[in-house]
């Protein structure tokens, strides 16, 4: 009996010394969460970073990176946020420390527009069978990965599917159905010229362009009636082709950019107005 | 019965032990779980973090750490890490205060005095930089050699006149003097191309102003539009088509003068460059030599 008890004596200075060594430690993750609470990140990741310092045995490893990453985030740093929750998928113990770290490493790409490596990560997720549950979750992320990268059509599809969320599945919508093909713009510039312009609402452009075509194709056409061939090569290639080609380029330039307008308002509309959870 | 007594007296005396033994673990436990509490604010610890976060290129941390550090104890080379940290995220008027409180009596003095002169000469106040240039090296310490260094290239840099290529070269080795020998001849006989002569080229033979400028895609346009524009005119004006001749010729003179104009500009866009690629490649040059500073070794 007294062998036993001997045994346990044993023990219980070195679990005492670990909870003791732990509770420290706890102590100054909770201190550092506070201060990211109170929005203090440059204070809360010099804690975070001094507990890493002490941390030798990487207790709190994936704590510390994860909540370092976030007070990055928050302060839009995005690089820096992405490197730490790279660090944190890395020391995550189990399943779903690896898919919150990856869903915020997925969200911050999202922020800094690397839409590319968002849908790698994404897609990853879809894939690996231990999220199944999280499905939804990782479809939303998708959705609003699409409408940053100006997919509005993907992303109504996405977010109508299965009513993962009608409000952003209807927003979608409506943007897709206001913007501009450019393709459109384009060939029918070909057809006739301003034509495009005109299709974007750029009237006065559209005129102009018109106006320009018909008097230099007029003056080309003209000089070689009149058998001045020279004068119809000189004119037709220094001013009705420039401005037949400034013209197709006009018109595509006028739907890039107001796509980019429409898509940029949508988005200030649903940082503004969302109440969802955004990335 | 004195069995019984003997068996008793050993049981009460294991019991004895046994307790004992506990209380020595009591007394072991609580003494060595009071140090295994990591005390993250004392002072050495403070130090060892405000270090790691200094290796860690985190330096403006680095600087609140080694802060804290020293209002518990006063130590110079903290202050000089505090200074290089300062230097180092270019915050060179904090840098410069922080060096001017090395005392003379600490090891890292002569360290700080050319640190000192590589902040001042990146905070731009060439008066006060020349001037504590030439004290370090008059004062033959350690440094002066890197202080004559650095005078000498950031010398070239300003518009006054350079001393004789020997003296210039005088305080650099051998590798560092093919170096500066170019930048010396590339100062003092700068390849510098003239507005006059672009301008009086152009007027001869339209866009060979440009070329000589070396801006040849410009120069050819030039010469092509100016010669069609001409002819144009010319043929319109045989063949008595004068209000086409006269928008042509009219066109023809705005390119003839508009290239004159354009070559005098090219050659001094030019210059501007040759300054602008120099001054780069010196500052260039500073940097890679880290402003002739030595290296520590506080990260080993």
């Amino acid at each position: 009996m007294i062998f036993v008890n001997k045994k346990i004596l044993a023990l219980i200075p070195l679990l005492l010394i670990n909870v003791f060594s732990q509770n420290s430690k706890q102590q100054q993750y909770e201190y550092a969460y506070n201060l990211y609470v109170q929005e203090k990140f440059f204070d809360a990741i010099t804690e975070l970073k001094r507990l890493q310092f002490f941390d030798k045995e990487n207790t709190f490893s994936f704590q510390t990176n994860l909540l370092i990453g976030k007070c990055y985030k928050k302060g839009a740093k995005f690089d820096d946020a992405v490197k730490y929750f790279t660090l944190a998928e890395i020391n995550a113990k189990n399943d779903s420390e690896y898919f919150e770290s990856q869903i915020l490493n997925a969200r911050t790409n999202i922020l800094r527009r690397a839409n590319k490596q968002s849908e790698r990560i994404l897609n990853k997720l879809l894939d690996d069978s231990r999220f199944i549950f999280k499905t939804r979750e990782i479809k939303y992320w998708a959705g609003w990965n699409f409408m940053f990268s100006n997919q509005w059509q993907k992303a109504y599809q996405i977010f109508s599917e299965a009513g993962l969320d009608t409000t952003l599945a209807n927003l979608c919508k409506s943007v897709d159905d206001k913007l501009y093909s450019e393709k459109f713009a384009k060939y029918s510039s070909y057809l006739i010229p301003g034509f495009g312009q005109f299709y974007t609402g750029e009237y006065i452009s559209g005129v102009l362009s018109l106006g320009w075509n018909i008097l230099f194709g007029y003056l080309t056409i003209n000089s070689f009636v009149e058998e001045r061939a020279f004068d119809g090569i000189i004119i037709g290639n220094l001013l009705w082709l420039r401005f037949y080609s400034g013209n197709i380029q006009n018109a595509e330039k006028f739907v890039i950019q107001k796509n980019l307008q429409l898509s940029n308002n949508a988005l200030e509309y649903l940082q503004k107005n969302f109440s969802g959870e955004k990335p | 019965m004195n069995i019984f007594n003997f068996k008793k007296i050993a049981s009460l005396k294991r019991m004895l032990f046994f307790f004992m033994g506990i209380f020595l673990q009591i007394v072991s436990i609580s003494s060595t779980s009071l140090c295994q509490q990591i005390n993250f604010h004392s002072p050495q610890n403070i130090k060892s973090f405000a270090d790691f976060l200094f290796c860690d290129k985190d330096y403006l941390r680095a600087i609140y750490e080694y802060e804290k550090y020293l209002s518990f104890i006063d130590d110079d080379t903290i202050q000089f890490k505090i200074a290089i940290s300062y230097s180092s995220i270019n915050d060179q008027i904090d840098a410069v205060e922080k060096f001017k409180t090395i005392k003379i009596t600490s090891p890292l003095y002569e360290e700080s005095k050319i640190e000192l002169l590589k902040s001042l000469y990146l905070l731009n106040v060439n008066s006060q930089y020349f001037t504590y240039a030439d004290e370090i090296i008059e004062s033959k310490s350690r440094y002066s050699i890197n202080a004559e260094k650095i005078k000498n290239t950031s010398r070239l840099l300003l518009n006054h006149e350079l001393p004789d290529k020997q003296i210039f070269l005088f305080p650099f080795d051998e590798n560092e003097k093919k170096t500066l020998s170019n930048f010396y001849d590339r100062k003092t006989n700068p390849s510098y191309k003239s507005g006059i002569i672009a301008g009086i080229l152009s007027t001869i033979i339209p866009g060979a102003g440009k070329i000589y400028t070396k801006d040849y895609s410009d120069g050819i346009t030039a010469f092509l539009l100016t010669g069609l524009f001409t002819y144009l005119a010319y043929t319109n004006f045989e063949h008595n088509h004068s209000e086409r001749a006269w928008i042509f010729t009219a066109a023809g003179v705005g390119f003839y003068t508009g290239n004159i104009y354009g070559s005098i500009a090219s050659a001094q866009i030019f210059n501007a460059k040759i300054n602008f690629e120099f001054d780069e490649g010196v500052k260039l040059f500073l940097q890679e030599k880290n402003y002739f500073t030595p290296v520590y070794d506080f990260c080993k």
